[in-house]
């Protein structure tokens, strides 16, 4: 008896030990399997932060002539340009200054801003044109989206608005 | 001292607790004090005005041209009497007798240059030879001392540095000094160039966005500017203004283009062909002073630098600068909030040159330049304040002289109750506060 039991208890881990060693194989086989990569509706797209390909900060005269072909589709003269950028200079907050200039463009006679028919009748063709006038760049799918949403969740909104936004923020005022 | 965890646990929330729920609050409303005791709310400084020898201000060698600063009713050289322009006569107090004046100030180190003196002004140290008129100064401004240090920190609402020129005097808003820099920056304004014909024909006529047209472009701007990696670093946009006070900003411009339109800067003191560019300057500082009250403003005149051709018209301009000065002092003093709560200094950049050059005007007079001689850097400096934090009618003379261009940073920072809160680093290189000036 006893020595059944010494035996048994000698066999039997042995036993064990082969059973968990079968069930770890059949685990591995499964674990290992390679997994399948489902897709839900909507392609796979790289979005990156725009920024690293436009380091520089635009010149004062650069600035003011590039915003103002970008509104009115042709060069600011020379006194226009020598005017402005005296007054650039004659205060400290540029950022404030910047926005009043856009502004004063924005009412002038002779802006070529589309329509709010055109910007609504195909959106993204806007942004696509906008962002590229603008900004030098197609938007990418994250900015297109979102841009869109915007518009199409305020009805006030107009090309104007979206123009002035895009006039003044720190992109535009990069290269 | 022996204390347990438990002990120290409580005696730390309680202190917590304590400093968050009983603030001390300053009977001028200023939550928390600076280090020093505030002598008044608001600082004045003006430059005045591009170059004088003592020799015609407080010496009056060609009478009392400065009659609403200097008391003395000596008569104007009769040859030149003919080329000054009529001004209302002086009444009330003469601002000498108001305050205190250092006879013997100097510009003691450093080129007899304007940019230079008012660099030297403006940040407390002299400047050498070498000064970039191209880019801001090395050494902090006394705006960025203000917004760091003062506690609580103030807006670049609340202090302006207003120019009567362009040139390098832009710059003089905030350093290149990597402590401090355009995110301390006072205001600047030149509103000679903007309030004229020229800027209300570029900047007078802007779209004017309804509430909900400027939140729905900001959306637009924000969502570009959250996906823009590089955003535009301070010193790119120069001093920013927090959105509501630049649109403040932007609304007093306005109103100024307005006015302006409607003829009420034709002649505003009512002076006829006499009001120049400082008045208008003056002028300027004033309507800020009575918009914003901000707690420190610098404002400059420069007209008399016409000594340089014309000695007549120099001291038909220094008269000017006088009467502006004056107007200045009673726009403040008539200004709630700043009424007998504001220091005004008032200090040449530098004098000018004992001996005359070649240039003769049409009264026979010789010009004046400013080239490092020793009368050059021959200056004063009037303090004018609250009866009781002033002393009034007071003089200092001392032969060796007695003041220097490199106090009035720390005198301000004194006077505002944080001059003990700048760094000894940045203290060392200034002179001292002018403490014999205040009771």
């Amino acid at each position: 008896m006893l020595e059944y039991k010494i035996s048994k208890s000698v066999i039997l881990p042995s036993t064990l030990l082969k059973g968990i060693f079968v069930c770890f194989l059949l685990l591995a086989g499964v674990a290992c399997k390679k997994e399948k990569t489902y897709v839900y509706g909507v392609n796979d797209v790289t979005v990156k932060q725009e920024g690293a390909n436009k380091p520089s900060v635009k010149t004062t005269t650069e600035f003011i002539s590039i915003a103002y072909a970008d509104i009115f589709g042709t060069t600011i003269s020379a006194n226009d340009l020598t005017q402005l950028s005296l007054l650039y200079s004659a205060f400290g907050d540029k950022k404030l200054m910047e926005n009043l200039i856009i502004k004063n463009f924005l009412n002038a006679p002779g802006t070529q801003i589309p329509s709010k028919a055109q910007m609504l009748q195909n959106t993204e063709q806007f942004l696509k044109e906008t962002y590229t006038k603008f900004l030098n760049r197609t938007p990418n799918e994250f900015e297109l989206y979102g841009t869109k949403n915007i518009i199409q969740a305020d009805t006030t909104i107009s090309p104007e608005l979206i123009y002035y936004g895009m006039l003044t923020s720190n992109e535009y005022r990069h290269y | 001292m022996n204390t347990t965890r438990r002990g120290f646990i409580k005696r730390a929330g309680l202190a917590t607790a304590g400093a968050l729920t009983f603030p001390y609050i300053l009977p001028s409303g200023r939550l928390f004090a600076s280090t020093g005791i505030r002598k008044a709310d608001h600082v004045v400084f003006c430059l005045f005005a591009g170059g004088v020898r003592n020799l015609e201000t407080l010496q009056k060698a060609e009478g009392n041209l400065m009659t609403y600063t200097l008391p003395g009713t000596e008569a104007i050289s009769s040859d030149i009497l003919a080329g000054m322009d009529p001004l209302p006569a002086a009444t009330g107090i003469p601002l000498q007798l108001q305050g205190s004046l250092f006879k013997d100030f100097r510009y003691k180190s450093g080129p007899t240059g304007h940019f230079n003196g008012h660099t030297t002004a403006i940040t407390g140290v002299y400047t050498n030879t070498d000064l970039d008129i191209k880019t801001n100064p090395e050494h902090p401004t006394i705006f960025e001392y203000y917004r760091k240090h003062n506690s609580p920190s103030q807006t670049a609402l609340n202090t302006w540095w207003v120019s009567n020129s362009l040139g390098p005097y832009p710059a003089l808003n905030f350093s290149k000094d990597a402590n401090y820099g355009a995110i301390y920056g006072g205001n600047h304004i030149q509103p000679a160039s903007i309030i004229s014909l020229g800027g209300y024909n570029a900047l007078g006529n802007p779209k004017v966005f309804t509430n909900t047209q400027v939140t729905a472009a900001k959306s637009m701007r924000t969502f570009l500017d959250n996906n823009f990696a590089n955003q535009t670093k301070a010193a790119d946009a120069g001093v920013t203004n927090a959105e509501s006070e630049a649109a403040q900003i932007e609304g007093f411009i306005q109103q100024s283009f307005n006015e302006a339109v409607a003829g009420l800067y034709n002649d505003p003191w009512n002076l006829g062909t006499a009001m120049n560019n400082d008045m208008y300057n003056i002028f300027f500082a004033e309507k800020i002073i009575q918009r914003f009250k901000p707690e420190l403003l610098v404002v400059n005149m420069q007209d008399v630098d016409i000594a340089h051709s014309n000695f007549t018209q120099y001291c038909n301009n220094m008269r000017k600068a006088d009467y502006a000065l004056s107007h200045l002092w009673n726009t403040i003093q008539s200004t709630p909030g700043m009424a007998n709560n504001t220091v005004l200094i008032v200090a040449p950049e530098h004098g000018r040159n004992l001996t005359h050059n070649s240039l003769v005007d049409s009264y026979g007079r010789y010009a004046l330049d400013h080239t490092n001689d020793p009368t050059s850097r021959e200056i004063f400096c009037l303090i004018l304040g609250p009866t009781g934090k002033v002393k009034q009618n007071t003089v200092f003379t001392n032969p060796q002289g007695l003041g220097e261009s490199i106090d009035i940073v720390p005198t301000i920072a004194d006077v505002l109750g944080f001059y003990s809160d700048i760094p000894l680093s940045y203290r060392n290189k200034m002179g001292n506060p002018l403490t014999q000036a205040f009771i």
